[in-house]
């Protein structure tokens, strides 16, 4: 569904993506780990068209979308979130969520943006102020909501559960997994918590230093040697 | 209910209590026509602000390209006036067209790019004699024709005219401003970001919002055109026509579909009963002080402020 | 033809000397603050106003009333910087709206206080002619305010590069923050940006004033202007202030001559529109205007 071709992404001097190639099946779900500045949150820039790449192409579903404008990644199935939550201001949550499907997914659909409310546990507040009323996790709730009124196919989250107490956390993860089931979707997630990602994605790949270090499924990934040796610190060989 | 009622009487007020109240006194109808005139160039340029988040310092240039596509499709080719004005909307929206690149442009600098096509269009108004007459302008354009028995050239008729072209586009403001594209429009001014990673193409419905409202001033300026019978290039282009819009629409809250409507009446009016009496040269010095004033005291205009006087008033009233 | 010419671009060689100074003055404001004055041209007429009234009530050359211009001229200065100090939020776009409305009112108090007639000095000594290798001619007080226009220019690039208010000034222009932890008090270093310009207008404005005509509009006209030196300069650079100026009254003086004299203020405004489209970061400078 999703293949990234030798993507290189540099900024002035700094080269954030090294040639990176990368494959998602459809109906995958995808962990996506690595140190902090490993180049997971600029993956998803390039993806979702926030940068050009430097190098590199993008297909999804067949398709190269490596030109399309940030726009049109939406239109054609690529939803994302934001690791700090972006609310549409000035708008109450119900109205983030009828503008993100009205141009994401191309037509309003109120029962479909019931369904979206109800299984993110947003329905009580449809009709509050989006970016002055919400807690953390309905923030990041609201965060899932937009991408999900898009009507994705791949569904892209960073680090949506961070910051969130234990609790919440494995609360939300279950919300996930309703989601995911409930719509068909792609995932990739990027996420800090090893137990998390155990628990929701059977596919694990790790980044260090914009380079993909290690591919397979969580047990194998978290016990290779260059994985531990990426968190302790040391430079890749 | 009572909105719809408070719209019903405001609309007996404005087509009926008007006329018949002032009709004969013709300088007070010509001075509320020209209000109701900036007022529709002040709504036309509240929208791009409001919805599109673009300030821009050159309506005048649509005004005046409407104002001369509508005067020229009648005077030599003959076309119904009426239809002409609606082609002058047109024409402005073309003429705007020709301004989109200024859209990647930050906003300051696209409040100074449309500027400076204000001064290129009154510029090659001058030069393209055969067609506009030049500097020496347009004499004798047509007026308005009688429709349904009402007869348009008279104050009465125009002032019916102006107010239901002002009307008109407020409607249709309202109604893009409550659609989703509205919605999507306004959040684009804090969230831009939020905005495109859901679909939506901002700069697109910018543009879209840059033709709407060039199309609102051309009819406008069409309107006046037919209504004063006379066009020149430094009348027509004058930068009266984005100064004063602008003082209206800031003064009455520009955020809103009323504000710019209400503060063109208010601004308008007083400056001409008021304080041309005092001061015959350089009245006009008012304005500036209104734009200054408001931008330091209230920069949501005075309808937000009226709004928050009553809020309190009603909170004390509730003590 | 070639005659015509090559006295076209001596004219417009010599109008770029003034030009520059009212261009510097917006930009170095620009700089600081991230400001555009629309109310800098009106500075620079009033400065032309104050020459005409020292000249009409006593009779004193042009050059003589520059002192009496400085005060007048900043003072108003500084109270359009105190003005902007109470701007509270998206002070971009709020300061074009309030310096719009500064210069408005200037505009009609200068028409108020002097009439809306064309003025000009009555002095004869700076309208005498001044031939250049028996071709080229000019106003002596065109050639005196080209010198003292470049001369200006010069010596704000030493004040920028060589003192210590100069170098605060740039480290404010180029990064607030930084300037802040190097012990640079911003605020007084906007309120002193504002006051060179100040001082630049001063001067433009008596070089307008003596060089050329002045009626109360001609202030909108000079704001336009010297935006659009500064967008050819790439804001902020003082060689490309003047290169723009030079660029710009040369292209005026070459249509006049060329074409005709009504398509003079199409040049420049021609000139602005493609370097804004076609390289937004002007011919010298790096600051974009574009949109991330």
């Amino acid at each position: 569904m999703l293949e990234l071709d030798a993507i290189t992404m540099r900024f002035g001097g700094l080269t954030a993506l090294h040639a990176m190639s990368l494959s998602v099946a459809e109906g995958e779900t995808l962990g996506l780990v690595g140190p902090n500045g490993a180049g997971k949150t600029t993956l998803f820039n390039v993806i979702s068209g926030v940068y050009a790449p430097s190098g590199g192409t993008i297909r999804f579903g067949g398709q190269d979308v490596g030109a399309l404008p940030q726009w049109k990644r939406a239109q054609v199935g690529i939803g994302r979130t934001f690791q700090i939550p972006q609310p549409m201001r000035e708008l109450t949550v119900r109205e983030n969520l009828r503008v993100a499907q009205r141009f994401g997914a191309g037509k309003e659909d109120p029962a479909a943006l019931d369904e979206i409310l109800d299984l993110l546990g947003l329905t009580h507040k449809q009709h509050a102020d989006a970016a002055t009323s919400l807690a953390l996790t309905e923030q990041k709730a609201l965060e899932v909501g937009k991408a999900l009124a898009v009507r994705p196919r791949l569904l892209m989250l960073d680090e949506v559960l961070g910051g969130l107490e234990m609790a919440t956390k494995r609360a939300f993860a279950r919300t996930l997994e309703t989601v995911r089931a409930r719509f068909g979707l792609t995932m990739v997630i990027i996420e800090h918590d090893i137990e998390t990602i155990k628990a929701l994605c059977p596919r694990v790949v790790v980044l260090n230093f914009g380079q993909l270090i290690a591919d397979g499924t969580p047990e194998a990934v978290f016990n290779d040697p260059q994985v531990i040796r990426s968190y302790t610190g040391d430079t890749p060989a | 209910m009572k909105h719809r009622m408070v719209v019903l009487v405001a609309l007996v007020l404005a087509y009926g209590a008007v006329p018949l109240l002032l009709g004969s006194m013709d300088y007070v109808m010509s001075l509320i026509i020209a209000a109701l005139t900036i007022g529709g160039v002040a709504l036309a340029w509240a929208l791009l602000g409001n919805l599109g988040g673009l300030v821009s310092f050159g309506h005048a240039a649509f005004f005046g390209v409407g104002a001369y596509t509508s005067a020229i499709l009648v005077v030599d080719h003959h076309w119904p006036v009426l239809l002409a004005m609606v082609a002058g909307g047109v024409g402005a929206a073309v003429a705007s067209v020709a301004t989109m690149p200024a859209l990647r442009l930050r906003g300051p600098y696209f409040a100074l790019a449309i500027l400076a096509y204000g001064h290129i269009f009154r510029i090659l108004a001058v030069e393209a004699t055969s067609l506009t007459g030049g500097a020496a302008g347009m004499l004798s354009i047509p007026g308005f024709p009688t429709l349904l028995g009402i007869n348009l050239a008279s104050k009465t008729g125009a002032y019916a005219l102006i107010l239901t072209i002002v009307l008109l586009f407020a409607w249709l403001y309202g109604l893009i401003r409550r659609s989703t594209y509205g919605l999507a429009l306004r959040a684009m001014h804090d969230s831009e970001l939020a905005t495109r990673v859901v679909g939506v193409p901002s700069t697109h419905l910018k543009a879209a919002m840059l033709v709407i409202s060039a199309f609102m001033t051309g009819v406008v300026g069409a309107f006046n055109a037919h209504q004063i019978n006379f066009l020149d290039p430094e009348y027509a282009f004058a930068s009266s026509w984005t100064v004063l819009p602008i003082a209206a629409a800031i003064f009455g809250g520009y955020r809103t579909v009323w504000g710019p409507v209400l503060g063109a009446l208010v601004v308008f009016l007083v400056d001409q009963l008021v304080f041309k009496e005092l001061m015959p040269s350089g009245h006009q010095l008012v304005f500036g002080v209104l734009l200054g004033g408001m931008v330091i005291l209230g920069p949501h205009g005075l309808l937000p402020l009226l709004g928050r006087w009553s809020k309190k008033e009603a909170s004390h009233a509730g003590a | 033809m070639l005659e015509l010419i090559l006295q076209a671009l001596y004219s417009g060689l010599l109008a770029g000397g003034y030009y520059a100074m009212i261009a510097l003055g917006l930009a170095l404001v620009f700089g600081t603050m991230r400001i555009i004055n629309l109310a800098h041209g009106e500075l620079v007429l009033l400065a032309a106003y104050v020459a005409f009234e020292m000249e009409r009530s006593f009779g004193w050359t042009p050059l003589a009333s520059i002192p009496v211009a400085l005060v007048v001229v900043g003072l108003t200065a500084l109270v359009i910087y105190l003005l902007i100090g109470r701007i509270r939020q998206d002070r971009e776009l709020n300061s074009l709206i309030l310096t719009f409305g500064i210069a408005i009112v200037l505009t009609n108090l200068i028409l108020m206080i002097w009439s809306a007639d064309i003025r000009s000095t009555s002095n004869s000594w700076f309208m005498d002619g001044v031939v250049l290798g028996d071709t080229l001619f000019s106003m002596r007080g065109e050639v005196i305010f080209c010198v003292i226009g470049v001369l200006l220019l010069a010596a704000t690039y030493w004040w920028l590069n060589h003192t210590w208010q100069g170098r605060a000034l740039r480290a404010v222009a180029s990064n607030r923050d930084a300037a802040k932890l190097m012990g640079v008090n911003p605020a007084r270093i906007e309120a002193l940006s504002f006051l060179v310009s100040g001082v630049l207008a001063t001067f433009a404005g008596v070089a307008v004033y003596t060089a050329s005509v002045v009626f109360p509009a001609v202030g909108h006209n000079l704001t336009i202007k010297a935006f659009v030196i500064t967008v050819l300069a790439g804001m902020g650079s003082v060689p490309g202030v003047l290169l723009g100026a030079v660029l710009i009254g040369v292209g005026e003086t070459l249509t006049t001559t060329l074409a005709k004299p009504s398509l003079q203020e199409l040049t420049g405004m021609v000139i602005f529109l493609l370097i804004l489209f076609l390289r937004p970061s002007g011919l010298f400078g790096r600051k974009g205007m574009v949109k991330k």
